[in-house]
């Protein structure tokens, strides 16, 4: 076995002075393997995987060395058992026994112990929900005097709106001086066309001529 | 016609004869009271034997090859078990072999046997095991009980009181044997 390792060892170094190479030439034939899937190769599919011969000496030395690692780990496994056991035997952490009265006191000190930090928890919660209670007071006040903000302000400008119709309402057109209306407009045509030149002069009505200049 | 040469193709096996089921099955009384090798032990030098107390047939399997429950004395490197072995998830091996009768006397006459494996009670811990062992207890070189599996043809026992055991065990490889010294040529 181990003589064989030093022969293989020794074959592969020797071979890899051959090619020139420094001793450890790896060389990857992880994708070029045939996948799982595929079958058996047709040149390989009559080939017998020879058995190799264990010699009788290294048979005889595998199983020595077997049954002597087998010992050797069931004795420490047992070993180790064992001082678990001892442990759990001795120790004392899990099974205290008590009397009565002490497992009453026991549990009496368990219940003051939590009264008091169920006071100590409601004072805390007391604090905390009177301080939210004001922060929502103030909210909710902002918010309205906001909204009557907002509110004068929109009757403000409806005010403003209204006022501004009033004063034009006084040009406005009626049944009354409907005809005077009329008259004027007809008194006072209104030219709209007008040309521009290249230099950019409006020039209002149809009819007019440029100022010469 | 020339001579027809049969060419094997496959895997070879060191199993050697028939399985179980072939051997009893022709067998008249299903051949109670008659003696079984299996081929694979025949490389000891003690003889290995079995003899036929009670066979029970097992209904055929469509995928499987054909098994059967025997109960056998066995005998094994010299050694007579004391309590009669049922085989039955070994009875398909093909490496059974029916002994004739005027042939038992091979192996009757055979009074080789065994030699019992003597372990010592104590064994060292393991080096850093020990140094926690030693810094615990304060016990310079702490030992532990040897502790190995028994089974019914094993031949192995703890050394009693005052005996000495014959095979040497330690936290380490160990010596070996001189059949198998020249492995270590040159290492140890």
């Amino acid at each position: 076995m181990l003589r064989a390792g030093c022969q293989l060892f020794n074959q592969s170094t020797v071979a890899a002075a051959k090619t020139g190479s420094n001793n450890f030439a790896l060389e990857f034939v992880r994708w070029r393997r045939k996948p799982r899937w595929l079958p058996v190769a047709k040149s390989k599919l009559f080939r017998v995987p020879e058995r190799k011969k264990q010699s009788e000496e290294e048979r005889t030395e595998l199983m020595r060395l077997h049954n002597h690692y087998k010992t050797q780990l069931r004795s420490v496994r047992q070993y180790l058992r064992e001082e678990v056991v001892r442990q759990q035997e001795t120790s004392t952490a899990d099974h205290i026994v008590l009397t009565p009265e002490q497992e009453e006191a026991e549990f009496q000190r368990c219940v003051e112990i939590n009264a008091a930090w169920n006071a100590k928890i409601a004072i805390e919660r007391e604090k905390r929900l009177a301080k939210e209670r004001e922060e929502k007071v103030a909210y909710v006040q902002e918010r309205l005097d906001a909204r009557r903000v907002r509110e004068e302000e929109r009757r403000e400008r409806a005010d403003e709106r209204v006022r501004f119709e009033i004063e034009q309402s006084k040009s406005f057109i009626t049944r009354e001086n409907l005809d005077a209306a009329i008259e004027t407009a007809l008194a006072n045509p209104v030219d709209h066309n007008f040309a521009i030149d290249l230099a950019g002069n409006m020039i209002k009505g149809r009819s007019t001529q440029p100022s010469s200049n | 016609m020339s001579q027809k040469v049969i060419k094997y193709i496959g895997r070879t096996t060191d199993f050697r004869g028939n399985t179980l089921w072939e051997i009893v099955g022709n067998l008249p009384d299903w051949g109670i009271g008659r003696m079984v090798i299996r081929n694979m032990f025949q490389r000891y030098p003690e003889p290995c034997y079995m003899r036929i107390l009670k066979v029970q047939a097992v209904d055929e399997q469509a995928d499987n090859e054909r098994k059967v429950r025997v109960t056998v004395e066995k005998t094994w490197r010299g050694v007579t078990q004391p309590k009669p072995v049922e085989i039955y998830s070994t009875s398909y091996k093909a490496d059974y072999e029916l002994v004739p009768i005027d042939q038992e006397h091979k192996y009757l006459d055979n009074k080789k046997k065994v030699g019992s494996v003597v372990l010592p009670t104590k064994i060292e811990l393991p080096p850093l095991l020990r140094e926690y062992v030693k810094d615990e207890s304060g016990d310079p070189n702490p030992l532990i009980n040897v502790h190995f599996k028994k089974t019914h043809n094993k031949q192995a026992r703890l050394a009693k009181d005052g005996e000495q055991a014959t095979l040497q065990l330690s936290m380490d490889i160990g010596k070996p044997t001189s059949v198998s010294a020249k492995l270590y040529d040159g290492l140890i």
